[in-house]
């Protein structure tokens, strides 16, 4: 086989694996290290509820007043430094700050005239997040590239006397959309774009009052660039 | 030594000023120091009386397992034991704490009392008594006898007592005709009036009572892996004395409860497990003002319930930092 031939053989496996692993470094031509500063809006989580019971002379109960609790949804600033591994295939290290309000609403207390309202007694936490994810882009284009990615971080919540620090983990899976802007071949800055996502995130622990596992959801979105 | 006699229904001891569900404090040297066992196992014998319907095994056992009940609380240290049956009666300065019956049928509301032997220098308890009025009808059934009061309740409450624990009002009350009040409920062992005779439902510690032997006798390390709410009530920019604070714990649902104990409206609700609380506050008035303070403090009793809109943060091993719970007037 001519070195002609042998390079025509490898310019069609690497198109025909293009958009997976395979992929060599001339296959990221369009940079490998990917900055993106962003904001989202991550969905309220409910925490339950709870009754404030005493116990009655028949060993029954009697609700004194009830709760139920939830973290609001907020939005938080999200940064992400990403290293793509291929063409198709990027590894990414993220992380987030928040201020969600934990509210806990009270009703039905006789005693306070609240049977037909209620109160909410509210505190601002301090949110961090850190952690990691795999991004894999589907069909990646010039143009536009669809992703998915799932990833897994750490979580720590401040009570807003900052004198209680409550920590737990997250768990994502998600997907989104990268638009390049620009995309300069030559440059040391090769793209520049905005990334939208939108997640399934479930968090353990934390501020949360068991070790359950409760969904929210997230959408944001960020400025990218790429090197 | 000097011997301070009181009842458990008229607590009339002060209450320590810096905590809550109540402590007892005494004043020796012109402070208030709490009233607590300097040693333990407290040593308790039990008078060899008895009351139809109740011998004294069965009494022994009844007080057993409420003894028990105490030196189970896991965050607590105390512990008890047996000395033995004896002839001797409670009330006695014979050096014993002695639990037993006694004959009273002068004490018309009184099931039983606790009364104290306090050493003056240091504070410390010496001996503490508790009878039960046996002019009362008595029960240790398992599941309780119509008509009879269950000895193992109203010991439980008592044992509250000779731990250097007072009241609690975490209960909600109606009034009886003809004087008196009924319980319609109670979180709090040591809720200052029992249950109507039959029922058993005075076994169980509850948070507030765990926290407040927690509090006088931390196991190890609790004092560094609890915390306390403190702060003041005040109306109309006035501090208020003698409203009642619960803690409500929305993740478990337990309410400790405690009192502003100065002019100031101060509070301070220790031996809390960390993390958020809602403040409650209400008046006093579900049991006697005096079943809490001496009769000459002037409790507030004309403030509406309120609940403070922020929550509270419990720290690990600290203080919430200083919270203000503004009431209104009726």
């Amino acid at each position: 086989m001519s070195a002609a031939a042998r390079a025509c053989v490898a310019a069609a496996l690497c198109a025909a694996h293009a958009g997976s692993a395979c992929a060599q470094p001339a296959a990221a031509p369009d940079g490998r290290l990917e900055i993106a500063v962003g904001a989202s809006w991550v969905g309220p989580l409910s925490f339950g509820s709870r009754d404030a019971n005493e116990t009655t002379s028949t060993l029954g109960t009697l609700t004194l007043f009830s709760t139920s609790t939830r973290l609001g949804g907020a939005p938080s600033v999200d940064g992400r430094v990403g290293w793509r591994l291929s063409r198709a295939l990027m590894v990414e290290g993220e992380a987030s700050y928040g201020r969600p309000e934990l509210q806990v609403t009270i009703s039905n207390d006789q005693e306070a005239g609240l049977t037909a309202s209620s109160v909410t007694a509210s505190e601002r936490l301090e949110q961090f997040t850190a952690g990691g994810s795999i991004v894999w882009l589907v069909r990646p284009t010039p143009r536009v590239s669809p992703f998915l990615s799932a990833g897994a971080g750490y979580l720590r919540q401040l009570h807003e006397t900052a004198t209680l620090v409550q920590t737990g983990r997250y768990y994502q899976v998600g997907g989104g959309i990268l638009f390049p802007l620009t995309s300069r071949p030559r440059g040391r800055l090769k793209t520049m774009g905005v990334r939208i996502d939108a997640r399934g995130l479930v968090r353990v622990d934390g501020v949360a009052f068991d070790g359950t596992a409760r969904l929210a959801p997230q959408a944001g979105a960020s400025l990218f660039i790429r090197f | 030594m000097r011997r301070v006699l009181s009842t458990a229904c008229v607590f009339a001891l002060l209450s320590h000023p810096a905590f809550a569900y109540l402590k007892f404090g005494v004043p020796i040297g012109g402070r208030q120091v709490t009233l607590k066992w300097a040693q333990t196992p407290v040593r308790y014998y039990v008078s060899n009386t008895s009351v139809p319907g109740v011998t004294t095994d069965d009494f022994l056992a009844a007080v057993g397992r409420a003894f028990g009940s105490w030196q189970a609380v896991p965050t607590a240290s105390i512990t008890y034991q047996l000395g033995g049956i004896t002839n001797a009666l409670p009330g006695r300065d014979d050096g014993l704490s002695t639990v037993g019956f006694l004959n009273r049928p002068d004490l018309d509301r009184v099931l039983a009392s606790t009364s104290y032997l306090i050493d003056m220098t240091s504070g410390a308890l010496v001996e503490s008594d508790i009878f039960f009025n046996s002019s009362f009808p008595w029960s240790v059934a398992p599941a309780g006898e119509p008509g009879r009061f269950d000895v193992e309740s109203i010991a439980l409450h008592e044992i509250g007592h000779l731990n250097g624990l007072g009241h609690s009002a975490l209960g909600e009350t109606v009034l009886r005709e003809g004087g008196g009040r009924l319980v319609i409920s109670s979180e709090a062992i040591m809720f200052p009036i029992a249950f109507a005779a039959g029922s058993i439902a005075g076994r169980t510690l509850k948070a507030d009572d765990i926290a407040g032997i927690s509090d006088l006798y931390p196991e190890g390390d609790f004092g560094q892996n609890s915390g306390t709410v403190s702060g003041r009530v005040t109306k109309d920019g006035v501090g208020v004395f003698g409203a009642h604070v619960v803690a409500f714990d929305p993740a478990t649902g337990a309410m400790v409860g405690g009192f502003s104990l100065n002019a100031q409206g101060q509070f301070t609700i220790g031996a809390l497990s960390p993390g958020p609380r809602v403040l409650r506050v209400e008046p006093l008035d579900d049991a006697d003002v005096d079943s809490f303070f001496d009769a000459t403090q002037a409790v507030d009793l004309d403030f509406r319930v309120v609940f403070f809109d922020q929550l509270v943060v419990v720290p690990r091993g600290g203080d919430s930092g200083s919270v203000e719970l503004k009431v209104v007037r009726k």
